[in-house]
C-alpha cells in the first residue's frame, strides 16, 4: 500500500457509503476541519456526507525534514456525516477492512479524546482511535461550532495519511514511504519540509505577520459587513494561520495567546451565524425535497 | 424471587468516568425501587462499552399498601340507630369501598369515618419499565454528548439495552432503542449477536464472547500479567495503582504486552522517559532491583494475545517517536543554558498587566531575599535569590513547550546539568509543589523561600489587578497558590509575619490600580480562608479553627498550634463551663459597651469578685509567660481553671450594678480577661 492508494482506498470506500467527494481547501489550514465543508457544513438542519483530503500545516510542527514522524505539512483524510449515523464505528472498522487491516490481528481502541478548538469557538466528543498503540484517527461528534450548539449532530472521522500509511507498510520513517511504487515520500517532500521549518522557525518576518493578521482580520469584517460569508470565513482561516507562524517564530505570549485567539473566535463566530443565517435564506436547500423524514431517520442509517 | 439484568451496550465510554457512573447507576436504581416499596440486592458491573446492572432477589410484585382517607365526621355519618346517613354512603361510594367497611376513628378534632383501603401491589416488571427509562436518562457524567437528531444526551450513542425480568423482556425503550435479549460481544473478536435467557446465561455467554464483565477481574489478570512479563525481562512494574485501574476501565478482555525501547534512550532523564510513557501513552515502566528503569515497557491491549507481535510492535514504534522526539528537544535545549534564556523571558508575557516572565524574574529574586531575611534564614538566601533568578526559564524550552507538565523538573534537570549547587536546581525542580493540599513540599529551605517568592509575587500581583477568583472561576489558579503558600509554612513549621511579607511583594510590583491597604486586606481573607480549608483537611473542627482564626495572629504555625491546643482543651470537662461562661462574657461586654479604665483594686468589693480578681490576677502573669514561650495548651489549661470562679462571681455578683464606679470596674475586669484570653483563641466562637 503507498500513499495514494490509501488515498484512491479511503476515497472509494467512503464514496460507496453515500460520501461526496470534495476536494482540499485551497486556502492553508491546520486541520481538515477548518475546511467549510466540515465548519460551516455541520452547521444547520441539512444532512452532509463528504469526505475529503486536507493538506494541513502546523509551523510549530517542523523539524527540518530530520525528525521521522512529524512534520510541518501532513495529509488527513476528513469523512464528516450528518446527522451521525448509529454505525458509525462500525462503518470505520470497515474502512480500516477496506484498507487491508484485519482488525482481529491488531489491537483496535477507542480512547477518550475530547476535542476543542478555541479559535473555531468549537468543540467536540469522541476518541483518538488506537491500532497496536499508534493512534491512527480521531474520531469525534461534532457538538459546537462558531459557538452555535450544533443538532442534528455530525460525526467526524480523521484519518492521519502519512502515520496509516507508516503502519501498513511497516515503516519507520515518513520520508521512506512509498508516495506511489518507486517514488518515495522524501522525494517528493522532503525539501520542503526543510524549507517551510527553516521559514517558519527562523526566518518568518514577524512584523508582517503581525500587520498581516490585522489586515486580513479587518478585511474578514469587511467581507461579514457586506454578507459574504465564505470569503469572511477565508480570511478567518488566513489569520488563524498568521496566528501559527508567529506562535511557531515563539512570537505570541500565553497572555497575548488568549488575545489573540478571541479575535479569531470572535470572526468564526460570525461566520458561523452568517452562514446559518443565509442557508436558511436560501430555504436548506439540502433538506430533502419530497416528504420530511422522521427525525434521526437520514438514509443508510440501519446497520 | 425474581432475577433483574439490565445491560446498557454503548459506544466506548471514557474509563476514568466508569467507577462513578457505576455507583451512580446502583444508587439511583436501588432507591428508586426503595421508593416503589420493591427491594433488593443489586450488583454493578462495567466494560469499556457496558454499563450492567443485576438482582438477584427482586420481589414479583410490589409490596400491598393500605391508605385511610378521612370522611365525614362520625355524628354526620350515622344517625342516631347508628344506620349510615347519606354522607357516609357517598363517601364509601367515593372511595370504591363497601359502606359497611368503613371505620370510625378518634382524630383531634373528634370522630371521623375512615375508608381503609388496601391497594394491591403492582407487578415489578411493570414498574421496572416505568422507572428504568427515565433513570438512565437523566444519569449525568463529567462530559455528556448528543447524536443523531440531537435529542439524546449521554455519554455516549446507546445501541443495545437487555432488560429481563426473570428471563422476560422488560418492554421500553432508552434514546429510542428498545429493550431485547441481545445484545454483541467484543468489537472485534466476537462481533456477532449473543441472544441471552437471564443473568447467568449472560455472563457465561459475554465470557464466551471475549468480555469480561468483571472489572476486579480484568484488573487482578492485568496486575498478575504485569509482573510476570516484567519479570521476564529481569524486572518489576513499576508500581502504579491507579494507571492498572484505568487500564481495566478501557478494555473488555484484558491483555498486555511487554514491549522495548533503544537502550540509548536511558541517557534521556527518567522524568522524561516515565512522563512519556505514562502520561502520554499510558504505559507502565519496568524497573530493575535497584530502582532505575530498564528499556522495556508494559501496554494493555484489549485481547488476551499477541501471536504476531504486531501489538507490541506497533506500541514500540510509538514509544519510539515519543522518545526520539523528546530527545530532539533535550539536545536542542542543551545547546542554551537556563541563564542564556532569561531574556526571552522577556518576550513571554505573564499578565498583561504584571509585565513580562522576565519583571517576575525580577521581582521574585528581590522578594526571595526578604523572605530569606523575614524567616532568619541568611544562610539559605544566596541559593534561594539564585533559583528564583532562574526559577522561569524553562518556560522558553522546548522541551516544556511539548511536556507542560514537566515544567519546573525539566528547569532542574537542566540546572543540575549545568553544574548548580544542589540546593538550586533542587529549588527550581521543586518549584511547583505542593500541587494540592497532600502533595510534599520544596525539598530545602531554597527550595521553600523560591516558591513563596513565586506564589506571592502572583498572588499580590493578581488581587493588586483585582482579579480576585470568584466560585468556580479561578483562571489564574490562586487557590492553589495561596494553598501552597500555607501548606509550605506549615509543613516546613516557619514562622513568618504573612502580611509583611504579601506588602513586600505588593511593593515590589509598580502601577498595580488598587490600593495596598486594600488589596492585602483581600488577600489576608483569601490566605485564611486557604489556612481554615487545610487544618479542617486535618481532622480540626470548624469552631476550633474559627476560634483562632479570629484572632490577630497571622503567623500559619502558630495558628496549628493553637487549633491543637484548643482542640485538646476541648475535651477538658472544666471547658464546657468556661465556654460558656465566655458567652456571657461576651453578651456583657456588648451590653455595657466596653467603656475605658483599668481595674481599681479598691472597688473590687463582694467576695466572689475578690476571688475572682484574685485567681485572674495570678494566673496572668502565668499566661504573659506561657504565651510568650508559645504553650498554647498550658495557657489553655490556666484559663480553663478560671471556670469555676468566673461561673461564682456571675452568680453571686451583679455586673450591672446600680453604682456606676462599681459597674464600670467589673465590666474592666470582664473585659482584660477576655483581651487576655483572646490571646490565644476565641472561646466565643466554640460551640458547646
Amino acid at each position: 500500500m503507498d500513499f495514494q492508494t490509501l488515498i484512491l482506498k479511503l476515497s472509494e470506500y467512503w464514496a460507496s457509503k453515500g460520501c461526496l467527494i470534495e476536494q482540499p481547501w485551497d486556502v492553508e489550514v491546520g486541520a481538515g476541519t477548518m475546511h467549510p465543508a466540515t465548519f460551516l457544513r455541520v452547521l444547520g438542519p441539512e444532512p452532509w456526507a463528504a469526505g475529503y483530503v486536507q493538506p494541513s500545516r502546523r509551523p510549530a510542527d517542523g523539524r527540518y525534514g530530520e525528525n521521522p514522524f512529524r512534520l510541518v505539512k501532513h495529509h488527513q483524510f476528513q469523512v464528516v456525516i450528518k446527522p451521525s449515523p448509529i454505525d458509525i464505528q462500525d462503518l470505520y472498522v470497515e474502512s480500516l477492512v477496506a484498507i487491508g487491516i484485519d482488525p482481529r490481528e491488531h489491537d483496535l481502541r477507542f480512547e477518550e479524546d475530547n476535542w476543542e478548538s478555541p479559535t473555531l469557538g468549537a468543540w467536540g466528543v469522541g476518541w483518538q482511535v488506537l491500532l497496536d498503540g499508534m493512534e491512527i484517527t480521531q474520531f469525534t461528534y461534532f457538538q459546537q461550532a462558531g459557538g452555535i450548539d450544533l443538532s442534528p449532530v455530525t460525526a467526524e472521522i480523521t484519518y492521519g495519511l502519512e502515520r496509516l500509511t507508516m503502519f501498513l507498510t511497516k515503516k519507520r520513517n515518513v520520508y521512506e514511504i512509498e508516495w506511489t511504487p518507486g517514488v518515495l515520500y522524501g522525494e517528493v517532500r522532503k525539501q520542503d519540509e526543510y524549507e517551510v521549518s527553516k521559514y517558519g522557525f527562523e526566518v518568518a518576518d514577524t512584523g508582517l505577520f503581525q500587520l498581516l493578521f490585522d489586515k486580513f482580520e479587518g478585511e474578514a469584517r469587511r467581507c461579514l459587513d457586506a454578507g459574504l460569508v465564505l470569503p469572511a470565513y477565508d480570511f478567518a482561516l488566513k489569520c488563524s494561520h498568521a496566528f501559527n507562524i508567529l506562535d511557531a517564530r515563539g512570537a505570541v505570549s500565553a497572555t497575548d495567546r488568549v488575545g489573540v485567539i478571541r479575535r479569531v473566535r470572535e470572526l468564526a463566530v460570525r461566520c458561523a451565524k452568517a452562514y446559518v443565517a443565509s442557508r436558511e435564506r436560501l430555504g436548506h436547500p439540502l433538506l430533502p425535497k419530497s416528504p420530511a423524514p422522521p427525525a434521526g431517520g437520514a438514509e443508510g442509517v440501519e446497520a | 424471587m425474581a432475577e433483574l439484568l439490565l445491560e446498557i451496550l454503548a459506544e466506548e465510554i471514557p474509563a476514568g468516568t466508569l467507577p462513578g457512573a457505576r455507583v451512580d447507576l446502583l444508587e439511583k436504581v436501588a432507591r428508586a425501587l426503595a421508593g416503589e416499596r420493591i427491594g433488593g440486592t443489586f450488583f454493578v458491573h462495567s466494560t469499556s462499552r457496558r454499563l450492567i446492572l443485576t438482582s438477584p432477589d427482586l420481589p414479583d410484585r410490589q409490596e400491598d399498601r393500605t391508605v385511610e382517607v378521612t370522611g365525614p365526621p362520625a355524628s354526620a355519618a350515622f344517625d342516631a340507630e347508628g344506620n349510615p346517613t347519606k354522607a357516609a354512603i357517598g363517601f364509601a361510594k367515593a372511595q370504591g369501598i363497601d359502606v359497611g367497611s368503613l371505620v370510625v376513628e378518634e382524630t383531634p378534632k373528634g370522630k371521623y369515618v375512615v375508608a381503609r383501603k388496601t391497594i394491591e401491589g403492582r407487578f415489578t416488571p411493570e414498574v421496572l419499565a416505568e422507572i428504568l427509562p427515565a433513570l438512565v436518562e437523566k444519569m449525568t457524567f463529567p462530559k455528556m454528548m448528543r447524536w443523531g437528531d440531537g435529542k439524546p444526551l449521554w455519554v455516549r450513542p446507546v445501541h443495545s439495552v437487555i432488560a429481563l425480568f426473570d428471563g422476560v423482556v422488560i418492554p421500553f425503550t432508552l434514546f429510542g432503542v428498545e429493550t431485547s435479549r441481545t445484545t454483541t460481544g467484543h468489537r472485534t473478536l466476537a462481533p456477532s449477536r449473543i441472544v441471552v435467557t437471564g443473568a447467568a446465561d449472560y455472563f457465561a455467554k459475554l465470557r464466551h464472547a471475549f468480555v469480561e464483565p468483571d472489572a476486579s477481574i480484568r484488573r487482578e489478570a492485568l496486575s498478575a500479567q504485569a509482573a510476570e512479563l516484567a519479570e521476564e525481562a529481569d524486572g518489576v512494574p513499576a508500581s502504579d495503582p491507579s494507571l492498572v485501574d484505568t487500564w481495566s476501565h478501557l478494555v473488555e478482555w484484558p491483555g498486555l504486552v511487554r514491549g522495548a525501547f533503544e537502550e540509548a534512550y536511558l541517557e534521556l532523564p527518567e522524568e522524561i522517559l516515565v512522563t512519556s510513557m505514562r502520561e502520554h501513552q499510558k504505559m507502565l515502566p519496568v524497573r530493575a532491583d535497584d530502582g532505575s528503569i530498564r528499556n522495556a515497557f508494559l501496554a494493555v491491549c484489549d485481547q488476551a494475545s499477541d501471536p504476531k507481535g504486531y501489538i507490541a510492535q506497533g506500541n514500540e514504534w510509538v514509544l519510539d517517536a515519543r522518545f526520539a522526539d523528546a530527545r530532539f528537544f533535550y539536545q536542542e535545549d542543551r545547546k542554551q543554558k537556563l541563564e542564556e534564556r532569561l531574556p526571552r523571558l522577556g518576550r513571554l508575557q505573564f499578565q498583561e498587566k504584571l509585565g513580562s516572565y522576565l519583571a517576575k524574574t525580577g521581582r521574585i529574586e528581590k522578594l526571595a531575599g526578604q523572605l530569606a531575611s523575614r524567616l532568619s534564614l541568611e544562610a539559605a538566601s544566596p541559593d534561594a535569590v539564585r533559583a528564583a533568578g532562574l526559577l522561569k526559564a524553562d518556560l522558553v524550552t522546548d522541551m516544556v513547550r511539548e511536556f507542560t507538565d514537566l515544567q519546573g523538573v525539566v528547569g532542574g534537570l537542566y540546572a543540575k546539568e549545568e553544574g548548580e549547587p544542589e540546593a538550586v536546581w533542587q529549588a527550581i525542580y521543586d518549584q511547583y509543589r505542593p500541587a494540592s493540599a497532600d502533595d510534599s513540599v520544596p525539598r530545602s529551605d531554597a527550595g521553600g523561600i523560591a516558591a513563596l517568592a513565586d506564589r506571592l509575587d502572583t498572588l499580590t500581583g493578581l488581587f493588586g489587578l483585582g482579579l480576585i477568583p470568584t466560585g468556580s472561576r479561578d483562571p489564574y489558579a490562586l487557590r492553589r497558590a495561596a494553598l501552597g503558600v500555607v501548606k509550605i509554612l506549615l509543613d516546613r513549621g516557619w514562622r513568618l509575619d504573612l502580611p509583611a511579607a504579601c506588602a513586600d511583594a505588593f511593593a515590589l510590583h509598580e502601577g498595580l490600580p488598587r490600593p495596598a491597604a486594600e488589596t492585602l486586606r483581600d488577600l489576608d481573607a483569601f490566605l485564611l480562608e486557604r489556612v481554615r480549608f487545610l487544618l479542617e483537611k486535618r481532622g480540626f473542627a470548624a469552631d476550633e479553627v474559627e476560634s483562632v482564626l479570629t484572632t490577630d495572629t497571622r503567623d500559619v504555625c502558630d495558628v496549628a498550634e493553637r487549633v491543637a491546643a484548643v482542640a485538646a482543651v476541648r475535651k477538658r470537662a472544666d471547658f464546657v463551663p468556661l465556654a460558656i461562661a465566655f458567652k456571657r462574657v461576651q453578651n456583657i461586654l456588648a451590653q455595657a459597651g466596653e467603656p475605658d479604665g483599668e481595674i481599681d483594686p479598691a472597688l473590687v468589693t463582694e467576695e466572689a469578685e475578690r476571688a475572682l480578681a484574685s485567681d485572674y490576677f495570678q494566673a496572668r502573669g502565668m499566661l504573659d509567660e506561657l504565651i510568650g514561650r508559645r504553650h498554647w495548651g498550658e495557657a489553655l489549661a490556666v484559663m480553663a481553671s478560671l471556670g469555676p470562679p468566673l461561673d461564682r462571681f456571675f452568680t453571686e455578683v451583679m455586673v450591672m450594678a446600680e453604682d456606676p464606679a462599681l459597674r464600670r470596674n467589673r465590666v474592666a475586669l470582664l473585659r482584660s480577661m477576655r483581651d487576655q484570653f483572646y490571646r490565644v483563641a476565641r472561646f466565643s466562637e466554640i460551640q458547646s
